[in-house]
């Protein structure tokens, strides 16, 4: 492997996904909902109409559930406080595992089936680079700006929410180590396991498009899952997200070796 | 030692046989021409020999290297211009060619800056290098393609209808480029192309393929003459009539003689042109004929190519 010519196609597909809006829009418009859309709703709204009282009686159950070490942290808290701080602090926390996912699914299927629909896959692999730099350098574009994406978004979640919140709690909700381990120990390799699936999706079919609706057929059912565990896994400490992170690390060596395997340059050319 | 040679060459996708047994050597330096109706094989031939593709059966040397088991090498030594010019769309043209020229192992910045400027401004494009490819005419694409193809001064050039989607200018700008290239740099190279005017000018040797095996291999000349048929005799009269033609017919060495459509033009079939033609004019006049030009037709490489593959080529 010549760290070069990865770093090569790395930088030359940077240049393409930087001026592709079909791919900066969503990995854009996405993570601004979460981080800023979202949790201001969930401050201001409450404070400006009285939360119904149904709603609170669901809120005192749910509550009673919580395992004792954050009930612990709730000790104090008058019911809105409650609600907010649970909410933004667990609650949302799935979210966050959906930025790098569908940012790296995204620009990897661009950059894989993409290439392939555009016609310019038969020049790349005439080119005297190997499959495993293509593969790398592939592989670290889709990985980059989905990381930048997701650190971006804590930070920028972090601000919208310390600020909001600030007078209301008189102390900094964030960051915390289960939400820094979140961040760069979960999302991470999330991230690389959308990466692996994408890859070895792209290799079998025609274009973009159809990479893009089989990851949403294939992703969205293991999110839906992943979301619901990983309130709890938050909601467990941070013990459970570095166990969960270890997880991962298997699944993504597990599908590495599968698209290592799949991504051949005779067979991306021979199909049609 | 050949610069390309192939044996039993063959490339199957499912049931079909795309590329059937190919034998074939092309000579440092030389122009080679493939030729062939549409789905022959020549692109996936191509394809085989640039190491895109594994052969199905038998096996193609390229430079000595062979295709599967030293493809790296195959694909450092050889250039090739793909069927579609599989450009980046979103990239400026010399972001294009800076990609490729570093992907071809011109590392130097320097002498790649010189290079790509080189040959852009041999193609007319220079003054475009800073516009998005996707943006480029079909004819300045595959220009582009082209550039492409030879950044890094490759031994053996495989190029898949270079001419295509060009105007004039720019078609006889390729064509004198691919003999400078093999004349001047000994380069090899491998041309599949429609025009048979392009592969009778400029290649040493064409192969005719159909249906993915070979169906001849020959100088062009050595095509035409064998296959179309010797040069015939073209009288163009003021006024063609019966009588003029029987008298031409009278002749001995005159084996046929067809009116054209076009009133006063004579086509006359003859075992040796240059020993007959005095004859024919002669009886021509005799018979009141008013001669208004005489030339001798070569056959083209056309005739020999529609005769090989049936007529139904394009
Ligand atoms: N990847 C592929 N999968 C299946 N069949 C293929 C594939 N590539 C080529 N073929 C088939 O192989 C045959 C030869 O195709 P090829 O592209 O080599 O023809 P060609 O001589 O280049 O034709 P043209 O003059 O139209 O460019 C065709 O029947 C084509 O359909
Ligand atoms: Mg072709």
């Amino acid at each position: 492997m010549r760290i070069e010519k990865a770093l090569l196609v790395f930088r030359k597909d940077w240049r393409e996904i930087s001026r592709n809006w079909q791919v900066l829009m969503p990995i854009l418009v996405v993570p601004l909902l979460f981080t800023v859309a979202i949790p201001a709703a969930i401050i201001l709204i409450p404070g400006l109409m009285n939360a119904p009282t149904s709603s609170t009686a669901f809120l005192g159950l749910m509550v009673e559930n919580l395992p004792g070490q954050i009930q612990a942290q709730l000790s104090g808290m008058d019911e809105n406080q409650v609600m907010i701080y649970v909410m933004l602090l667990y609650f949302i926390a799935p979210f966050f595992l959906v930025i790098p996912v569908m940012a790296s699914s995204v620009i990897a299927s661009d950059s894989f089936a993409g290439e392939k629909e555009r016609k310019t896959i038969e020049a790349l692999l005439a080119t005297p680079i190997t499959d495993g730099e293509l593969l790398f350098g592939k592989a670290l574009v889709s990985f980059v700006p989905s990381m930048l994406v997701t650190g971006g978004s804590f930070l920028l979640y972090s601000a919208t929410v310390d600020l909001l919140t600030y007078e209301m709690f008189g102390r900094l909700l964030l960051p915390n180590l289960e939400w820094v381990l979140l961040i760069f120990g979960l999302a991470p390799t999330v991230s690389l396991a959308g990466i692996g699936l994408t890859v070895m999706i792209s290799a079998r079919v025609k274009g973009f498009k159809e990479a893009q609706q089989i990851s949403a057929v294939l992703v969205v059912p293991i999110l839906m899952m992943l979301f619901a565990q990983a309130s709890g896994v938050m909601l467990f400490g941070p013990l459970m997200v570095g166990a969960l992170t270890l997880v991962f690390i298997l699944v993504d060596i597990l599908l590495f070796r599968l698209g290592v395997k799949i991504f051949r340059r005779e067979k991306i050319l021979s199909q049609r | 030692m050949p610069s390309i040679e192939t044996e039993g060459l063959t490339k199957r996708f499912g049931s079909l046989t795309a590329v059937d047994h190919l034998n074939f050597d092309v000579e440092a330096g030389e122009i080679f021409g493939l030729l062939g109706p549409n789905g022959a094989g020549k692109t996936t031939t191509i394809r085989m020999l640039a190491s895109l593709i594994s052969p199905s059966e038998g096996y193609a040397r390229v430079s000595g290297h062979d295709v599967v088991k030293e493809s790296l090498k195959v694909r450092e030594i050889v250039g090739i211009l793909t069927e579609n010019p599989s450009l980046y769309d979103r990239l400026t043209a010399y972001e294009n060619m800076e990609f490729f020229a570093e992907a071809y192992g011109i590392t130097d910045r320097v002498e790649r800056r010189d290079r790509i400027r080189e040959l852009l401004e041999l193609f007319d494009l220079w003054e475009r290098r800073d516009d998005k490819a996707g943006n480029f005419s079909k004819g300045m694409k595959q220009k582009l393609a082209i550039t492409r193809a030879i950044v890094h001064n490759p031994e053996i050039l495989f190029l898949d209808e270079p001419t295509s989607g060009l105007d004039p200018k720019s078609s006889k700008d390729i064509r004198d480029l691919m003999e400078e290239l093999s004349r001047r740099e000994n380069q090899t190279i491998l041309l599949s192309t429609h025009r048979l005017e392009d592969a009778d000018r400029l290649c040493s040797r064409v192969m005719i393929i159909k249906d993915g095996g070979s169906v001849v291999v020959g100088s062009p000349e050595e095509l035409r003459n064998k296959i179309a048929g010797t040069p015939l005799l073209e009288i163009r009269l003021r006024k063609a009539d019966e009588r003029i033609v029987r008298s031409v017919e009278a002749l001995e060495q005159v084996s046929a003689v067809s009116l054209d459509a076009d009133p006063g033009r004579m086509l006359i079939s003859l075992d040796d042109v240059e020993a007959a033609t005095p004859l024919v004019v002669r009886s021509v006049v005799e018979a009141g004929g008013m001669v208004l030009s005489v030339n001798v037709v070569e056959p083209s490489l056309e005739e020999a190519y529609l005769k090989l593959v049936g007529g139904d080529s394009e």
